[in-house]
């Protein structure tokens, strides 16, 4: 599903080099793991796989079912089923949920052939995807993200992969800054949504995801490139041992499968 | 009425030679202070403080010419721009005259008189505040409409009286062979806690270049409200010079919303000023421009008394050549503690050549008060426009959906429903016509 190969990004026009040489490729219903340091590029990776602007990609390839995707804009990237839950979702005061939610529905389906929603039609879909996360319906009527708690800006972005039924979903530290009931509310959402055509990606600091929803595999990214590929246990490892023994290890490529 | 010119004269000035003249003695000393005062009152150049950034060639390179020559044609479609809840609280006007035929002004209940200002000379209302609560120094226009208005507004609430529905005040310029100059007036009168919406449209039928210098007094006794919409969708060739002041006494409320659309010039000059304590008004601004259009706005909210709040936020979108402009100032008297005051003035550039001047000028003589205030200037934030990308939307749709959130804020407080409507839909126009610019550029 996607492959990435040998991939170098630095900052646009800065010249400041964030990965370098990042191997990893995804299969189709797999979950993988990304886990790492503060500034280690986790983060990037997946801003470049969603197509951000900031970011030049100076060396390598990303594929995505066998296609280069790097001249895509990234809604390009989205109508052919990418998806990224935010880290730091963004507030979008006077445009409510519905409205976004209804008009990005729309401009996917269109792209892929699925039949569009009128208002009432996307009420109904809409509304079991709100159970899902545990989400009132006024909220629906509320500004995207305006106001909201750091914990309902990410039950947000899970909600909004529930709707959008994205192939591939990149969800960069989702469980940064929840409790540990919001903690179970988004992981029981991303667990649901997962099945064998659509494949997860959880970027994340911390282990404690992972007893919710087990990984396939696990990654460590150290100085912008993958360090260490393993499975769950090499994330129990981590929390118990740090990121520092890592450091003695070459690069390792990330290949799942 | 000879009154010896201290100034070097202006076009106003050759215009004024075709002063209506008035039976009303009333009229005749308004007419005759008006001149004294337009004869002292040098026309702005960019030399003076208050008009340094403002371009005023669209007002000096034209050649203005009384009605009589100026080859009027007729309006059509009056119709059009009526609103649903005004269906019996309308008055128009064309080019400034009075229009019986389709006004209406049977709806409003007891208490509320609203009718043509030359109807109503003798009302000692009229008499009493008429031309006595213009309070700007120095300034050309305000006299020279005190010397040319003939009809005009006149709206009166007595003590209690509640408007059953909103006054639309429509003012329309129609087409013409030669541009000329309208002289729109209005005089607001509510009495002790009574409450009326107002809803003040001007709007140019054609593209064509005209001025208009609309004068609006308002008085807003103790414990009465007012809410005030003020929407300005002239021709784009035109010039609009608005002089709108309201005095609050206590325990009253005043709420004005100006929306600026159109005009290639307009300065906008919105005063209130406090008389007593206890008061609450809003003096909130919505700026879209694009092309040559200059939109200029100089405001004073005026703390004279203790407790007072106050609120002023001044919105603004500027896409191609388009230059706003705005200073607010926002004076504390000495004994005017307790004064809780907000200003905010967010400009979005979205056009490379697109050019913005804000001051926000304080003058606090108080020490007890809280007075919070700030400008910005910026562009659509990138990380907006890749959040709303990354659900789908392309990069034109996420700049016009972001666009139009920004300048939504100001109209979410108009109350009238069908205005409030209009106004989602100009807004959308104004987002909507930029991306296709953008697009073919």
């Amino acid at each position: 599903m996607l492959e990435i190969k040998d991939l170098h990004v630095e900052v646009e026009g800065s010249g400041e080099k964030i990965l370098n040489g990042v191997n990893l490729t995804i299969n189709e219903g797999e979950i993988h793991a990304i886990m790492g340091p503060n500034g280690s590029g986790k983060s990037t990776l997946s801003k470049v796989v969603a197509g951000h602007p900031e970011y030049e990609v100076i060396q390598g390839d990303i594929l995505y079912n066998g296609e280069s995707i790097l001249e895509l804009d990234p809604d390009e990237r989205a109508h052919k089923g990418i998806f990224l839950a935010f880290q730091y979702p963004v507030e979008v005061p006077g445009v409510t949920n519905s409205t976004l939610l209804r008009e990005s529905y729309n401009t996917i389906a269109a792209s892929r052939g699925r039949e569009e929603l009128d208002p009432l039609q996307f009420e109904d879909y809409i509304e079991d995807k709100l159970e899902l996360v545990q989400m009132a319906p006024e909220f629906l009527n509320r500004s995207v993200n305006a106001g909201f708690s750091g914990g309902e800006k990410k039950r947000n972005e899970i909600f909004q992969m529930a709707v959008l039924q994205p192939k591939l979903s990149f969800l960069d530290e989702t469980d940064s800054g929840l409790d540990i009931d919001a903690l179970q509310v988004v992981a029981n959402g991303i667990k649901q949504l997962h099945g064998d055509d659509n494949s997860v990606v959880l970027v994340t600091h911390y282990q404690r995801l992972l007893n919710y929803i087990e990984p396939d595999f696990v990654h460590v990214m150290i100085g912008g490139r993958i360090a260490k590929s393993g499975d769950k246990e090499l994330a129990i490892k981590l929390e118990e041992k740090g990121y520092e023994w890592l450091n003695a290890y070459g690069t390792v490529n990330g290949e799942g499968k | 009425m000879g009154h010896p010119t201290k100034i070097e004269p202006s076009f106003l000035h050759d215009l004024a030679k075709n002063a209506p003249d008035s039976e009303s003695a009333f009229v005749k000393k308004i007419r005759e202070s008006s001149l004294a005062e337009l004869n002292s009152a040098p026309f702005p150049t960019r030399k003076m403080e208050d008009w340094r950034f403002t371009d005023i060639k669209p007002m000096t390179r034209t050649d203005f010419v009384p009605f009589e020559e100026a080859g009027l044609l007729p309006a059509t479609d009056v119709e059009e721009y009526y609103i649903p809840e005004s269906d019996r609280s309308r008055l128009v006007f064309i080019n400034g005259e009075y229009q019986e035929k389709y006004s209406s002004i049977g709806g409003l209940g007891n208490g509320v008189t609203v009718g043509n200002l030359s109807d109503h000379l003798d009302d000692k209302n009229v008499e009493e505040y008429l031309n006595n609560l213009v309070n700007y120094e120095n300034d050309p226009f305000v006299h020279y409409n005190g010397l040319m208005f003939e009809d005009g507004v006149f709206i009166h609430l007595e003590k209690e009286a509640k408007a059953e529905a909103p006054i639309h005040v429509l003012n329309l310029y129609t087409d013409s062979k030669k541009p000329y100059v309208a002289t729109p007036r209005m005089l607001v009168v509510a009495e002790e806690e009574s409450d009326v919406t107002i809803i003040e449209d001007h709007i140019g039928l054609a593209e064509n270049a005209y001025m208009t210098v609309p004068v609006c007094e308002i008085k807003v006794k103790e414990g009465a409200h007012i809410h005030h919409a003020r929407i300005q969708r002239d021709s784009l060739s035109a010039v609009h010079v608005s002089r709108p002041i309201a005095y609050v006494e206590k325990n009253s409320e005043y709420h004005s919303y100006t929306i600026t659309l159109g005009g290639k010039l307009t300065r906008n000059e919105p005063r209130v000023i406090q008389e007593d304590e206890e008061v609450d008004f809003t003096l909130d601004g919505l700026v879209l421009i694009d092309g040559e259009q200059i939109a200029d706005t100089h405001s004073v909210m005026d703390h004279r008394f203790s407790h007072a709040e106050s609120h002023q936020l001044h919105k603004v979108v500027v896409n191609g050549d388009a230059h706003s402009i705005f200073n607010g100032k926002i004076f504390v008297r000495r004994d005017a503690q307790k004064i809780d005051s907000f200003q905010e003035n967010r400009n979005l550039l979205l056009s490379r050549d697109g050019l913005v001047n804000t001051k926000p000028q304080l003058e606090i003589f108080a020490d007890d008060v809280l007075c919070s205030h700030g400008a910005t200037i910026g562009q659509l934030d990138p990380e907006e426009v890749f959040y709303l990308q990354s659900r789908g939307m392309t990069e034109e749709k996420a700049k016009e959906v972001l666009t139009y959130a920004f300048a939504l804020e100001t109209i979410e407080n108009i109350k009238v429903e069908s205005v409030h409507k209009l106004l989602i839909d100009e807004v959308y126009r104004y987002t909507k016509a930029n991306n296709v610019s953008k697009v073919t550029a």
